[in-house]
């Protein structure tokens, strides 16, 4: 296993660049989220955030620049096909299932895996069964949804459904996770739960980057924090660091 | 003559469908505009109109004249009126999607075209009077112009024209720009935002019902030719991308004058047959055309993730019981009866393919009907030996190589849907099955010469409704490996949230393909079946008008409901022979258009009716026995502050 921190190991952008008409939402950001740590993004709202976010994730093709996990090129490929190589990213505004029980969501991340259409339209279980079942119960342990597992997704509080939306990116066994706002909506309880699993899942080997607008969150889990303000990257370091600069002030004022 | 002189009589000629067309187009643009809906139902107002107008004038003996003051300046527009304060409105207040509001103009669509059978019947009446009598107006140089022509033509430019310059000059026009914008806002800056949309559906039923009255008089006037005319003429407003009128009035002009021009082309050998199909349903290509260009239009929709539409659940049971009993009792029946039920498996295969699009894919599919037609038409085919290559099947072999062969052919519709969704989608699928319909099942190079026998099965009927049953059996056990396991949950995904879906490593693309591919192998087995049951192939029978009335009566039923889709073939086919033809079109389209007060149809109904006889049994917020960790600690906390 590479060692934690290790540059280019993670998730890594170079000069992306996404416009829209004439406007670069974002303007050639370069970024590395190295596996073990925790990476944060922040921000004023309208930075281009979220538009990197989408790149990064596959849900946008970046008009320029590059995107790398573990060292190879992903930026072509589409964001389900990021997912299987272990991107997971998880919204801003939540996307569960309603149609599906808790236990059910959770399994959709569990198993994309090509194969086994046909045997699915046979009837025969698909392959890799065991190992997907035993992926979403640890999930759904680790984030307390145990409880709540038969129950249908359109049932749970908001704070509930963020963390099945974690539960569902973990199940797939991301090798890095991107999360958008993973705190909004969480009480205090669940927001330290939360805190503790990032904190594990960092120490187990993933790369983690976060958005987030909860600057004493940040400040409490990040081990580097990217600051952006109208597209471009205007800070980056460790977290301290980064968050006593000025300039960061500066910009982050209005917010 | 000369060629020039050829030319501008066709043109001319031409111009009488184009306005006609034209007009059309403006009456769907200016609805969307004041209303936000595309009005599907749009052709079955205008042959609502034209019965009346033919009704009034040639049963009652009511001048011509006041006839038509009372058709299209009252009746149609307080038909107008109607649907917005009874179906259209309720759900605009309630905030419903694209999807839910399309779903109810197709039911006013299919509505409408039932009670139109009820009252006139199927028989084609040829004497619809023409408003305005087809002299000779001017001749100059020898070309005929025709004053109906030429007060068509004038009447389109007249109300394109004041409608332009309403829209633009007046405080009305910008109150409806207001509301096009953003109808909340709108209405916070003191906007009648509900008159506008009035006004908007009143005029669109005008035009469609002047459409009517003047595309009547060219064609027999029955109850599914002329309203799959007008839908076929929203060629003209998808192409001006329900915007723009000019475009639409010059697009409907156009096509107008050029299928007129092209039956001057008349290439040799074997394209003859094809290119004669095209030149008389060149709209029909239009429609393909302009709804296969990129279009935002709909493309930002959700897809119809109807609500209510949980997997299994209680009452499920009852159903399938329900089911199975329903398809067997046939069995039993005398020879007569049996002839009738020999539709029911057959039409509930196609029922379940809109099942698999609509209800598990969340995939609007208004073209199965075209697949069910190839199934049959392939049977048909494969047992006549006009298959190059292949000698005459027995009727087996033939049926399964049909579906094999129909299989990949769902690729027409579900390519398209990689990157469509809600309305847009709905107007591709709808125009490849009236292109299939049109331009392959209608025409005399695919359907003459066909012998369909049940060759080499059981020949007899109860025989042949064995047989049904168990290919029946088969599609079902198909549909329900599409619903459980990995495949189920990862269409359910795709259906609930298809961001989140990719996200979470979900194929969309592939999924979608793979859904309007099983959709269209089941409508094909289904369509084989009704061409073995009625031994011949029966083009009419996979009109696209069909296809409206099976997509409404599944969404009606519950989309994802298996066993809500064979409920739902046996009560159509049964209601059709039992009373009179148009009452299952009836049925359908009132419920459809109360959807909107009845989330996930009738099988949501059953589900809810089921929940309340066993609440204490499911867990739920506010039981004590099932409180989430959560709710334990919220409770905890508020005793905490409690004084």
């Amino acid at each position: 296993m590479t060692a934690a921190g290790t540059p280019g190991a993670g998730l890594v952008a170079r000069g992306v660049v996404r416009r829209f008409g004439g406007i670069a939402a974002v303007d050639g950001v370069d970024l590395d989220a190295p596996i073990g740590r925790i990476t944060a993004l922040i921000g004023p709202n309208g930075a281009g955030k979220s538009t990197l976010f989408d790149c990064l994730a596959g849900a946008a093709r970046p008009d320029a620049g590059q995107v790398l996990l573990a060292g190879r090129d992903i930026t072509r490929l589409p964001d389900h096909a990021r997912a299987r190589l272990g991107l997971l990213r998880t919204f801003q505004q939540i996307a569960a299932f309603q149609g599906l029980t808790v236990a059910e969501n959770v399994r959709v991340g569990a198993e994309q895996v090509h194969r086994g259409t046909g045997r699915g339209l046979l009837g025969l279980p698909p392959p890799g069964r065991d190992t997907a079942r035993a992926a979403t119960e640890r999930a759904l342990r680790l984030l307390d949804l145990d409880a709540v597992r038969d129950w249908p997704a359109d049932r749970l509080p908001t704070g509930a459904l963020r963390l099945l939306e974690l539960a569902r990116a973990l199940a797939a066994t991301p090798r890095v996770l991107l999360l958008d706002e993973p705190a909004a909506g969480l009480d205090q309880a669940q927001t330290a739960r939360l805190g503790t699993v990032l904190r594990a899942l960092a120490a187990e080997g993933t790369a983690l980057l976060l958005v987030e607008h909860d600057v004493e969150l940040v400040a409490r889990l990040a081990d580097a924090v990217y600051v952006m303000a109208a597209g471009r990257v205007i800070a980056r370091g460790p977290t301290a660091s980064v968050l006593a600069d000025p300039r960061v002030a500066a910009a982050w004022g209005a917010t | 003559m000369g060629a020039a002189g050829l030319t501008l009589d066709l043109a001319l000629a031409g111009l009488a469908v184009g306005s006609a067309a034209a007009l059309s187009g403006v009456g769907l643009v200016v609805t969307y505009r004041a209303t936000g809906v595309l009005n599907l139902a749009q052709g079955a107002q205008a042959m609502a109109t034209a019965y009346l107008l033919r009704e009034l004038v040639v049963v009652h003996h009511w001048p011509l004249a006041l006839a038509a003051v009372c058709c299209l300046l009252v009746a149609a527009p307080a038909l107008g009126v109607l649907l917005d304060l009874a179906v259209f409105r309720p759900l605009q207040r309630r905030g419903a999607g694209p999807a839910e509001t399309m779903v109810a103009g197709i039911g006013v669509f299919v509505l409408l075209i039932g009670a139109a059978v009820l009252i006139w019947g199927t028989a084609p009446y040829g004497d619809a009077p023409p408003l305005v009598e087809g002299t000779a107006l001017a001749q100059p140089g020898g070309h005929v112009l025709r004053l109906d022509t030429a007060v068509q033509l004038a009447t389109v430019l007249v109300l394109a024209t004041t409608v332009g310059l309403v829209s633009r000059y007046t405080r009305f026009g910008v109150r409806l720009r207001a509301v096009v914008d953003n109808r909340a806002l709108a209405q916070l800056a003191g906007v009648d935002a509900d008159r506008i949309s009035s006004a908007g559906w009143a005029f669109g039923s005008f035009t469609a019902g002047l459409v009517g009255v003047l595309l009547a008089p060219f064609l027999l006037l029955d109850p599914y030719g002329l309203p799959l005319l007008v839908m076929e003429t929203m060629a003209v407003a998808v192409a001006a991308r329900l915007r723009s009128l000019p475009v639409a009035v010059v697009t409907g002009l156009a096509l107008g004058v050029a299928q007129s021009e092209l039956t001057r082309l008349r290439p040799a050998g074997q394209l003859l047959p094809l290119a004669q199909a095209v030149q008389t349903n060149l709209f029909v290509v239009a429609l393909l055309v302009a709804a296969l260009l990129p279009w935002s239009g709909g493309s930002d929709d959700t897809g119809l993730a109807l609500p209510g539409g949980g997997r299994g659940g209680r009452g499920a049971t009852a159903a399938r019981t329900a089911c199975t009993v329903l398809v067997l009792l046939p069995l039993g029946f005398h020879a007569d009866d049996l002839r009738h039920a020999l539709l029911v498996p057959a039409l509930a295969l196609v029922l379940l393919s809109v099942v698999v699009v609509t209800g598990y894919g969340g995939q609007v599919s208004l073209g199965q009907a075209g697949y069910a037609g190839l199934g049959a038409l392939g049977t048909a085919l494969l047992m006549s030996g006009k298959v190059p290559g292949l000698p005459a099947l027995p009727a087996v072999p033939a049926l399964l190589l049909a579906v094999a062969v129909t299989v990949p052919l769902g690729l027409l519709t579900g390519w398209p849907a990689i990157r469509r969704r809600g309305l847009a989608l709905a107007l591709v699928t709808f125009a490849v099955g009236t292109a299939l319909s049109r331009l392959v099942f209608d025409q005399p190079y695919a359907t003459t010469g066909l012998t369909v026998s049940r060759d080499g099965m059981p020949t007899g009927d109860r025989g042949f409704y064995t047989v049904e049953l168990v290919l029946l059996g088969v599609g079902l056990l198909v549909v329900r490996n599409l619903h459980r396991g990995r495949l189920g949950r990862a269409l359910t995904a795709m259906r609930d949230h298809q961001a989140g879906a990719s996200a979470a490593g979900v194929d969309v693309p592939r999924l979608k393909l793979l859904v309007f591919m099983a959709g269209a192998g089941l409508a094909a087995l289904g369509g084989g079946l009704m061409a073995l049951g009625g031994q011949a192939f029966d083009p009419t029978a996979f009109d696209p008008v069909q296809g409206l009335l099976w997509f409404a009566t599944v969404v009606v039923a519950g989309a994802d409901s298996a066993a809500g889709a064979v409920l739902a073939a046996a009560l159509l086919v049964g209601l059709d022979a039992g009373t009179a033809a148009g009452v299952s079109a009836v049925v359908v389209g009132a419920l459809a258009t109360v959807l909107g007060r009845m989330p996930g149809g009738l099988a949501g109904l059953a589900r809810r009716a089921a929940d309340r006889a066993t609440v204490p049994a499911r867990p739920g917020p506010g039981q004590e026995a099932a409180l989430t960790p959560l709710g334990r600690r919220l409770r905890e906390r508020i005793a905490e502050r409690a004084p």
